[in-house]
């Protein structure tokens, strides 16, 4: 009796422990599931709109599937963190999965994607992206991984309010960091209240740091990140190091937003939706998506068109071609664990056709990479800074495709920080950057600047 | 004799000894610590303040201060089964089961312990000693990456096995603590009807126990309650996370804007812990008093 | 509230005094759930920490599909790393500061105070500090994390002295985050030393008084001797769960600005989530993990808790 009761109460408990944990969890192992993971935030439900929609159709149209979103709420740098964390575990790695084309690399080598060339030789559509389009969504092995969904390039906006009253032209286009700076000084010494300029430089930021900040300045140098030809990575190099000095230039002189600012997470997410339109910030290095979310939604500002000037970024002195933009792009891509990965595929052939691009590249202010969309007047007539942000592709550069990418950024974003602080010079924190890059790749994948 | 209790004092004891007639130098005394002691309250005070007025303000900012009128609107608009409910449900859900399943597990593993004498008690009840002071948040990195292997992320029972695991080793220490006060002479009586030892347990040691068995419940179901750093590495999807992740993300998307609706789901998150407290003293207050606990 | 106070002399099981062959393994049983539990899910992830340092796993790459083992490089890179010893300063100094000190000073100084004043102030004082201690540690980063703010309430409150506050949680982020933990943490200490002080009998404090002592004198020379037992087990309480305090500063710096106060908790979590180096983060969890066992070892073995 005793025995009983003691094996039956231990092993209850015992069962029952084992019992529970093979039921639950959140992604479904069912086949007929399709569990699309992205990012979803407050400033950016565009995406949220788009695979909605895709799934109500996709559910009409394929009876007995079901479509599982799973909204990530993150800013950007915690959405590749909980991504990765998802992908880490087959359970839980998600069927489709919105991906930024600079992790595709990576992510394609830690075995997380699924190539999709076999799909796509019978997909129609895939004629009609642009021969771009189609490259970033290569891995590192030659087999493509994503589907884009636009892309986007990266100028100067400038409040022309305030220009106006600092005194500076509101047809403006500068020809050189210096031209960029000097238009801050006045703006500093002319309109105390407001701050002059933003450029990206906060570890918090992530991504935007290194492309929207640190990279539209050195790609505006006679350097870059990576020599394709001879395969390595730069160290030492001199546009480096003044990139960094921009930096410490507009940090330490006031001309940048306070570091309480610059340095949170929501950075972002501020500039674009409240100092920007309220007059609190008068320049900044950003995307070609901010008019999305001036024209529709939770902070539309009708009166934005208005109200910004754009322009290129210069070189650093006005070298040639005399200006410089980073062009990126997020895909669709499907995950490697996907149970049923053609219909996954097909989720995304459907969530990216025709009518869908051109709901989602308007909407969000993308730069349509099928030339179906591109072409079409809607698309065309719907935003205005559309002309602007693709003239600007003829002097666009992408980043260096490789799998270390990633890590790279973040050790950029590391020197950035560290600059805008003031913890560091430029040069301690170049020579940061050239050990941290050793770490990662290795002597033998680097090569000084020459 | 320093054995661990739950800290179930009800807020500080009453002072045994009440000064009779004041000198006017202990007058000047008694009002310089009511001095301090305001200035103290004050600045505890400030900022939880904040988070009840900027609940009630229509026009919160991160500053305190008193709203020109007062709204329930920043309630109404987060009153939503996703924004609110579900992450309340889902952290009532996980905090229950741990809070469940290390009451059942404390109390069978507590009984060998508190009423045999059997040559590995010592060591064990060391090594639980020694379970209840690693820092569990410096594990999460292992954690995550042992689940990835267990197949167990994204995954609410594993969650709650992994949240009564940290909790265990503190739970047995307690409940074995509470089981020693139960006089084993009335399990005798048990035994001698031919009751076997799990019987004793269920009908007599149990019944005896329940404040403490209350108390310990409560406890772990406020730390699970108001775990982040668990859930936020372990569960991912919208429909697993528990309202301390969803208040987070809650802030990092709208945060710098809605500074109303973050202080009132803050609040919503925080009353049932608060009451939760307030039952552990009543149920502390007659026999588990930590007052007189500790001795030199 | 993760709290453990000293408590008082249990009465003791009673063993049973006969023993049959069988009968041991038996009585065993019922520990079975909690044993597999921790096993499992506690003494697993601590064993994980140890083999996942020696390994160079990535969250993403080539080194997320096939990890190797790389023996101690991640601890050589650790140990060569300023980085790591920033990290370790600044947790030597966020404990020392909140805890040992802070928590410790001003919960002493609470708990006397407390004593003696009136039964209004008491309780509210006392109330207020508790509930900081309740609240969930999130809400209590929110309340915080506004306070400190550049527009929060501390620079409003200077403002009306027409002074200008700094930006505390960039100017100076270690001072934010370590009053913050001694808002947050202060109500255990004094709850633990209310309750020792409500132990020292009263005669021998008036004793000494009559003596001669002054009120300091019998605090140093009568009262702290009397409670050093409490004082020695509250501060080494205070210390492992400063220790392990994440989500506080996580929620008000996130450990910046740069890595200004990136304690090892923060800085492994960053290593292995932000910068995907898994194997790198693993290993500043393990010395993390270590430090706890040997103040937890030196906390048994100081203190011996009679485990009867």
């Amino acid at each position: 009796m005793r025995l009983q009761t003691a094996l039956a109460s231990a092993g209850v408990l015992v069962l029952g422990l084992a019992a529970c944990s093979s039921g639950g969890g959140g992604s479904s192992d069912d086949d007929s599931t399709i569990t699309v993971a992205y990012q979803k935030t407050a400033q950016f439900h565009q995406l949220d709109d788009l695979l909605q929609k895709a799934k109500t159709e996709y559910e009409a149209a394929n009876e007995g599937r079901t479509i599982e979103l799973v909204p990530i709420e993150a800013e950007q740098d915690q959405y590749f963190t909980k991504l990765a964390l998802m992908n880490g575990s087959p359970d839980t790695a998600p069927d489709v999965i919105y991906e930024d084309t600079f992790q595709i690399r990576s992510d394609a080598a830690a075995g997380y994607l699924l190539p999709i060339d076999d799909y796509l030789a019978d997909w129609d559509d895939w004629d009609q992206f642009l021969d771009t389009a189609k490259q970033a969504g290569l891995g590192d092995d030659g087999k493509t991984y994503g589907v884009s969904m636009g892309t986007d390039t990266r100028g100067l906006y400038y409040n022309k309010d305030l220009f106006a009253q600092a005194g500076l032209p509101t047809d403006w286009q500068p020809e050189s960091w210096d031209d960029v700076l000097d238009a801050a000084r006045t703006l500093k010494e002319k309109l105390p209240d407001v701050t002059p300029l933003n450029v990206y430089a906060g570890k918090a930021g992530g991504e935007q740091t290194t492309m929207q900040g640190f990279e539209m300045l050195l790609y505006g140098t006679d350097d870059e990140l990576y020599d394709a030809d001879s395969q390595k990575w730069i160290t030492g190099s001199t546009g480096f190091e003044d990139s960094l000095g921009f930096l410490e230039t507009i940090y330490t002189e006031g001309l940048a937003p306070s570091l309480d600012v610059a340095l949170d997470a929501s950075v972002g997410a501020r500039v674009a939706s409240e100092l920007l339109p309220q007059g609190k910030l008068a320049m900044a290095v950003d995307g070609s998506w901010l008019p999305g979310g001036w024209i529709s939604g939770d902070n539309a500002w009708p009166e934005w068109e208005d109200t910004m000037g754009m322009a290129a970024m210069p070189t650093q002195d006005g070298q040639d071609p005399g200006f410089t933009s980073m062009s990126g792009g997020w895909t669709l891509a499907v995950g490697s664990q996907a149970s049923d990965p053609q219909a996954a595929f097909d989720f995304i052939a459907l969530a990216l056709n025709q009518e869908n691009s051109l709901k989602y590249d308007t909407e969000n202010s993308q730069i349509a990479v099928r030339s179906d969309v591109a072409e079409d007047p809607e698309y065309l007539g719907y935003n205005p800074s559309f002309e602007f942000f693709s003239s600007l592709v003829e002097y666009t550069h992408f980043r260096p495709a490789t799998p270390d990418y990633s890590q790279i950024s973040s050790t950029i974003q590391v020197a950035a920080e560290s600059v805008a602080t003031g913890q560091a010079d430029a040069a301690q924190a170049a020579r940061t950057y050239d050990d941290g890059l050793v770490g990662i790749v290795g002597a033998d994948a680097t090569q000084a600047a020459g | 004799m320093t054995a661990m209790t739950p800290t179930t004092t009800s807020v500080v004891t009453t002072p045994r000894r009440t000064p009779s007639v004041a000198s006017p130098r202990r007058r000047t005394g008694r009002a310089f610590v009511a001095v301090v002691l305001i200035g103290v309250g004050v600045a505890f005070l400030v900022p939880l303040a904040w988070i009840v007025l900027a609940a009630l303000d229509p026009a919160a900012t991160v500053s305190v201060k008193l709203p020109e009128s007062f709204t329930l609107d920043n309630f109404s608009q987060i009153m939503t089964w996703d924004q609110t409910f579900r992450p309340l449900w889902n952290s009532a859900v996980i905090s229950g089961g741990t809070a469940i399943l290390t009451v059942l597990a404390s109390v069978l593993a507590a009984y060998p312990l508190s009423r045999y004498q059997m040559r590995f008690r010592k060591p064990f009840l060391y090594a639980i000693l020694f379970g209840t002071c690693l820092p569990i948040t410096a594990m999460m990195v292992p954690v995550y990456a042992l689940f990835v292997n267990l197949g167990l992320l994204d995954n609410v029972p594993g969650t709650v096995f992994f949240l009564t695991a940290t909790s265990l080793p503190m739970a047995i220490w307690m409940t074995k603590n509470f089981m020693d006060s139960v006089p084993v002479s009335l399990e005798e009586a048990a035994w001698v009807d031919g009751a076997g030892s799990m019987t004793a347990l269920a009908r007599v040691v149990v019944p005896l126990m329940r404040p403490g068995i209350a108390v310990v419940f409560i406890f772990v179901f406020t730390q699970a309650w108001g775990n982040f750093f668990v859930p936020f590495v372990l569960l991912f999807s919208p429909g697993n996370q528990p309202a301390a992740v969803a208040i987070y993300n809650f802030f990092g998307t709208y945060g710098t804007i809605a500074y109303g609706r973050l202080a009132a789901f803050s609040l919503l998150y925080s009353v049932p812990v608060l009451v939760l407290y307030l039952l552990v003293q009543r149920f502390s207050g007659g026999s588990f008093a930590m007052s007189g606990a500790v001795k030199g | 509230m993760t709290s453990l106070v000293l408590g008082a002399r249990t009465p003791g099981g009673v063993r049973r005094p006969r023993r049959r062959p069988g009968r041991a393994a038996l009585r065993l049983l019922p520990l079975l759930p909690a044993v597999v539990l921790m096993a499992v899910f506690l003494a697993g992830p601590v064993l994980w920490s140890f083999y996942g340092s020696l390994t160079n796993q990535a969250l993403t790459g080539y080194r997320a599909a096939a990890p190797e083992f790389v023996g101690l490089d991640n601890y050589t890179a650790l140990f060569g790393d300023g980085q790591f010893w920033k990290a370790v300063v600044l947790t030597v100094v966020f404990v020392g500061a909140s805890a040992v000190v802070g928590q410790n000073v001003l919960g002493m100084a609470l708990a006397l105070m407390l004593r003696a004043t009136g039964r209004v102030l008491r309780s509210v004082v006392s109330a207020i500090v508790v509930v900081a201690w309740v609240l969930p540690e999130i809400v209590a980063a929110f309340a915080l994390y506004a306070f400190f703010a550049t527009d929060g309430t501390l620079n409003n409150v200077l403002g009306w002295f027409e002074l200008t506050g700094p930006t505390w949680l960039i100017t100076f982020p270690m001072l934010a985050v370590i009053l913050a933990n001694i808002w947050r943490g202060t109500a255990f200490s004094m709850m633990v030393y209310d309750a020792a002080l409500a132990e020292v009998p009263p005669e021998i404090t008036e004793a000494a008084s009559i003596d001669g002592a002054t009120g300091a004198q019998r605090f140093l020379r009568i009262t702290v001797p009397m409670i050093r037992r409490a004082i020695s087990t509250n501060l080494m309480l205070t210390t492992l769960q400063t220790l392990a305090v994440f989500t506080l500063i996580w929620v008000m710096t996130g450990g910046g600005p740069g890595t200004s106060s990136s304690t090892l908790p923060v800085l492994a979590y960053q290593e292995a989530f932000k910068f995907a180096q898994v194997g790198y983060g693993t290993a500043i969890a393990t010395v993390t993990l270590l430090v706890g066992a040997v103040f937890s070892i030196v906390y048994i073995r100081v203190l011996k808790p009679e485990v009867d």
